[in-house]
């Protein structure tokens, strides 16, 4: 882009423009957006039904009914404690699986508004992913306090639980950079990802255990984070016992490496996306 | 054009800038698709540019890459350290939202934080004569108050250089009047300002420099009547084909 001779006469400003027209990095304005902008939306959500803020708590314990319906009751497949069982493993299913189904489409779907205003692209999965995660905090806790109701104790083990949902944040926001990076070049791509989402929630040992699977299949199963990370949530909360340290070693490493590149890629993409949206 | 010497004054300068964008066709078939091809001009600290084109001439495509949405393929833009932006009204407004939330979000969007929002906020809904509503949802406003509180909220945040496009009065008859009034005065104060517009009568009656874009190229830059009295001249004779 510097490249005509008449530029020299500008290098001192070559600074500034590369702050304002190179970089742009995410800075504390951009932060403040992003959290307002998921607490407003937030309240926006709520005003548009009766029930309001309710639902985030109802939705996920009626989809936990049809479950238990369907499983414990209809298959005759519960095992002991089941409720709590399902619960755990839902719930940390549906943060995950929400945030990348409501998070891919954020930079594709704000094309009005990023040719309106220069944004880091990078706000638009970020605001999605605030909302999700809160709106989780609040199930997650109300699920803890059901736990300790139904009989299970705080353990030991419990000094893990922030490390395991730390790593399970740090996966769910590589992958929805990722996605909403690639969609915007690739739109068809959000229905593959949501029938692969769909498949992978029957294969994660919601409703069955990792030990159940013949010891071939074992190796398969692990190859899911998410079938990992569930599996450590159910031993820290249900039988005190410490998760998988090196599993979930693995998935933070991965998941940093993940974070970091989606990261760069939607900066380097940053001025593409309002000409490859715009037709 | 001459090269631009080292003025102070100028805050935005651009030299042989060219955009494309491409036009999807079909899953393997997309067509380039050259928005502007060789664009040259300076604006300069204080003054109101008028840029002038017919239709599909690249106007709005230019107003974005001076606004930092886009960025050229070709040549250089070089701005000064200046914060632009567009004077785009009810930016990002959420029906389900009060007034009072939709002013602070728009706002954050254009570039502010929240705090310098919060300073204005009494001006911003006194100008838009929303005082009683403001707290009542958006989605309850007739289009006229939506336009009234858009207009107020981007006329009060205030960038170093406002570019806008073609619209300056919004709203009803009287607001019409009111905020046709204001964007005149804030025009010819010591404002920089970049407007677009077809008509040869709102450059004329508004800025004291203009620039004239055809298919993407800058055929003239200089004093408003100059450059106004050559794109007419070309309308005529287009006229004729």
């Amino acid at each position: 882009m510097l490249a005509s001779p008449n530029d020299t006469i500008c290098l001192n400003n070559l600074n500034q423009l590369s702050i304002l027209f190179r970089k742009m990095p995410i800075t504390q304005r951009h932060i403040e957006l992003i959290f307002f902008k998921a607490y407003a939306n937030l309240r926006s959500e709520a005003a548009r039904t009766y029930l309001s803020f309710m639902w985030w708590i109802i939705d996920p314990i009626l989809s936990m009914a049809v479950y238990y319906v369907v499983f414990a009751l209809l298959f005759q497949r519960g095992t002991q404690d089941y409720v709590p069982f399902l619960l755990i493993g839902l719930i940390t299913w549906q943060w995950f699986t929400n945030t990348i189904n409501h998070g891919m489409t954020t930079i594709q779907g704000n094309t009005k508004l990023m040719n309106q205003v220069h944004l880091p692209k990078v706000v638009f999965p970020s605001i999605v992913i605030v909302m999700d995660t809160f709106k989780f905090s609040i199930v997650f806790l109300l699920v803890l306090l059901f736990l300790w109701v139904y009989g299970f104790d705080v353990g030991v083990a419990y000094l893990a639980l922030p490390l395991i949902l730390g790593v399970q944040f740090l996966l769910t926001t590589a992958l929805t950079y990722l996605l909403a990076a690639i969609i915007p070049f690739l739109p068809d791509f959000q229905f593959l990802v949501k029938t692969t989402l769909r498949l992978i929630f029957f294969l994660t040992g919601i409703f069955f255990e990792g030990s159940k699977i013949p010891p071939k299949y074992q190796s398969y199963f692990y190859a899911n984070p998410m079938a990992t990370l569930i599996e450590d949530y159910r031993n820290v909360l249900m039988h005190n016992m410490w998760p998988d340290w090196q599993a979930l070693g693995i998935i933070c490493l991965y998941s940093a490496i993940g974070l970091y590149g989606a990261y760069r890629l939607i900066g380097r993409f940053d001025y593409v996306y309002p000409r490859v949206i715009m037709q | 054009m001459s090269v631009a010497n080292i003025d102070n004054n100028m805050v935005i300068s651009l030299r042989n800038v060219a955009f494309h964008f491409w036009l999807k066709k079909s899953l393997f078939r997309k067509e380039r698709f050259a928005a502007l091809k060789d664009i040259s001009f300076d604006l300069f600290h204080g003054e109101s540019l008028g840029i002038i084109g017919r239709n599909g001439a690249g106007k709005t495509t230019l107003l974005r890459l001076l606004g930092g949405i886009i960025r050229p393929d070709k040549g250089t833009l070089i701005n000064n350290g200046v914060k632009t932006s567009l004077l785009s009204l009810q930016v990002g407004f959420d029906p389900q939202l009060s007034g009072l939330y939709n002013a602070i979000l728009s706002g954050m969007l254009l570039g502010f934080t929240k705090k310098e929002i919060e300073d204005k906020l009494y001006d911003i809904v006194k100008f838009a004569e929303l005082e009683e509503f403001i707290d009542q949802p958006v989605r309850t406003y007739s289009s006229g108050m939506r336009a009234r509180l858009g207009f107020s909220i981007a006329f009060h945040l205030d960038p170093d250089v406002l570019l806008i496009d073609e619209v300056l009065a919004v709203g009803d008859a009287d607001f019409k009047k009111k905020s046709l009034a204001v964007m005149k005065e804030k025009i010819q104060s010591n404002k920089t300002i970049v407007l677009v517009s077809h008509s040869s009568g709102t450059i004329r009656q508004l800025c004291n420099r203009a620039v004239w874009i055809e298919e993407g190229i800058t055929r003239a830059e200089g004093d408003t009547e100059d450059v106004l009295h050559v794109y007419e001249e070309f309308l005529r004779t287009f006229k004729h084909y």
